[in-house]
């Protein structure tokens, strides 16, 4: 037992720079699979994003190859999957940690990670290859089922809730088997609450006002409260892992914005329900509680300035700090500032399903998502390479901060782009022209449209840029160094505090 | 309360709603600021930033045609955003001030196993 302990450190040490599996406990191996697939994913997203802009200004670029309606299909539909792999596997990552025990079904969580990655694959091959023909019921549960943002046929719908009420039984079970903790307890019902909400996605009903009434609830409360939550205990985790932020005043703020969002946000869903043929009534209840949906994001600046003045900062792992600021910034940003501006009704109803919505959805579903992921891959890949320094003057220092300059810069200008053309199409189309269809076509021809078309083209290629330096650095991050990480704790925190 | 926002007003009535929540973001990081760093100078920079707020909410209202029950409402909500910094501030500071407690409490309990991670 001696020997083991004092060898112990010393193969930490030989290890350390290299990536080692063996360090990582059974949760954390699986949370590197998510993480492999997301970011294949988060690529794929960027390039088929890339064809679909490219077919706004050339219409006939791999016309009746690759149309555009499925490179926009796979460009979102890629991002959704990314995304919820990032999640999971966020969790995957802190579950042993969190409820300091082994993950509980190791063995059916890793089915379940070949089960959806194969289906994932598949979905996709169909995407690409099968999207033409008559649409009937077969077409339905085989190959697209014709839901924007959640095509996937319908064999797939039952996958996905298979695959997530699988997940939701490894981390129920093991914090159950474990210690239970604010975050775990919050992380537990937000799951129920993910699983099944999907189901309302899988309604059939041939009144269109009803399946869009249904299918709402899936888009917009998956990401307007279950994905928030979500990303909120990730957030609490990662701060008290990154900063050292004491647990209890992490807890009790995850407990009051979970609170503010979901006060504000479930019944927010009513800006969705303006124009799908619902009752009037939901045009004063979406606009008041889209109202009320910036609240949080303020009670957060001041509890970010005022956490910021406590611990000042000092952390172990620079890059997966930076991005936890632009998660901070682009969500105010891209959910908040973007998303009040057109929100409510009398606005509204000149933007909705304009560029001006995708301009919102690039800035938020970004500053909101992808870069609390890209915090957590920065994390895991610490730890997988023996915790290694991540701090102040590590080498090639200059590779994490171009990607996240270049990811920023790419996606806020395609948001500005697609704000110049989404106000030319609210202009143009929707109010000189009354939603006419010649209206939809002159406003498209418009010299501000195509402008803002070729710039977004433009910054996309700089996102393009940023991911690609983004794999590199994480590739390659952390890699024959030999210092170890300087973890800090909550007594560190203390100390800083005073 | 629905009536369309004019053509020409468009602009406008998006730029005021941005700008509603940015100064409203600036209040509450100008007011948190100066009393984290105490420095009491910055407080009415704040204001002047919620007067912002004030000013943009005001011209979102009048460009959404807004009257009777939902002027009352704008009012009550600006209202509440005044008050809104002040009341998370109370919040920070309580719930530290409540966890350095707890911490000196357990940190002086021999029972405190540490079981739980709360």
């Amino acid at each position: 037992m001696m020997a083991q302990a004092v060898n112990q450190p010393m193969s930490q040490t030989a290890m350390r720079g290299k990536l080692n599996s063996a360090e990582l406990n059974a949760g954390q191996r699986l949370a590197v699979k998510y993480f492999s697939v997301a970011i294949i994913l988060f690529g794929a997203q960027i390039l088929f994003g890339l064809l679909a802009g490219l077919q706004y200004l050339m219409p006939e670029f791999l016309y009746n190859v690759l149309d555009f309606n499925v490179n926009r299909m796979v460009h979102i539909n890629a991002m959704i999957v990314w995304m919820l792999y990032g999640f999971i596997g966020s969790v995957y990552w802190l579950v042993e940690d969190e409820s300091g025990t082994e993950l509980v079904g190791a063995k059916l969580a890793n089915l379940a990670f070949w089960v959806l990655t194969a289906a994932v694959t598949v979905v996709v091959i169909v995407y690409l290859l099968v999207q033409t023909g008559p649409g009937e019921q077969k077409s339905l549960w085989l190959i697209n089922e014709g839901r924007e943002y959640i095509e996937a046929p319908r064999w797939a719908d039952f996958g996905i809730v298979a695959v997530v009420l699988v997940f939701f039984y490894n981390v129920a079970a093991t914090f159950m088997k474990g210690r239970w903790s604010g975050i775990s307890g919050v992380l537990v019902l937000d799951l129920i609450a993910l699983a099944g909400l999907y189901l309302a996605g899988m309604f059939y009903s041939p009144n269109i006002s009803m399946d869009q009434y249904w299918w709402w609830w899936v888009i917009h409360m998956w990401v307007e409260a279950t994905w928030e939550v979500l990303v909120g205990c990730i957030m609490a985790w990662g701060l008290i892992k990154t900063l050292g932020a004491r647990r209890k005043i992490v807890t009790t703020w995850l407990y009051i914005e979970v609170a503010l969002m979901f006060g504000s946000g479930i019944l927010g869903l009513g800006h969705h329900y303006f124009w799908i043929g619902t009752p009037e009534y939901w045009l004063s209840i979406g606009g008041f509680f889209s109202a009320l949906e910036p609240i949080p994001l303020v009670a957060m600046v001041v509890h970010a300035v005022y956490d910021s003045g406590v611990h000042r900062f000092k952390n172990s792992n620079h890059p997966a700090l930076a991005w936890l600021i632009a998660h901070a910034f682009g969500n105010f940003f891209g959910a908040g500032v973007w998303g009040f501006m057109h929100t409510l009704p009398q606005i509204n109803l000149y933007t909705h399903g304009t560029q001006w919505s995708a301009s919102h959805g690039h800035l938020a579903f970004f500053g909101a998502y992808a870069t609390i992921n890209i915090a957590m891959f920065y994390i895991a890949i610490q730890k997988w390479r023996g915790d290694v320094f991540m701090g102040a003057g590590i080498r090639h220092a200059w590779r994490w901060k171009w990607a996240l300059a270049l990811l920023n810069i790419g996606v806020v200008g395609m948001t500005v782009a697609l704000l110049v053309s989404g106000y030319e199409q609210s202009f143009v189309e929707r109010a000189l022209q009354g939603s006419t269809w010649a209206g939809y076509f002159e406003a498209q021809r418009g010299e501000w449209f195509v402008q803002g078309m070729f710039w977004r083209q433009i910054f996309g290629y700089v996102t393009a840029a940023g991911t690609l330096l983004l794999v590199w650095d994480l590739i390659t991050i952390g890699k024959g160094e030999t210092r170890p990480a300087e973890k800090p704790t909550e007594h560190q925190a203390q100390a800083q505090a005073a | 309360m629905t009536d369309p926002v004019e053509a020409q007003q468009i602009m406008l009535a998006t730029m005021a709603g941005a700008l509603v929540v940015m100064f409203g973001a600036i209040y509450a990081a100008l007011f948190a600021w100066s009393r984290l760093r105490k420095r009491p100078a910055w407080m009415p920079a704040a204001y002047l930033a919620y007067l912002c707020l004030a000013v943009a909410t005001i011209v979102l209202a009048r460009s959404l045609h807004l009257s009777g029950f939902w002027s009352t409402v704008v009012f009550v909500m600006l209202f509440g955003y005044l008050l809104a910094p002040h009341a998370i501030w109370h919040l920070c500071v309580g719930t530290h001030e409540s966890a350095h407690k707890t911490a000196d409490t357990d940190s002086r309990n021999p029972l405190n196993g540490g079981q739980t991670n709360e």
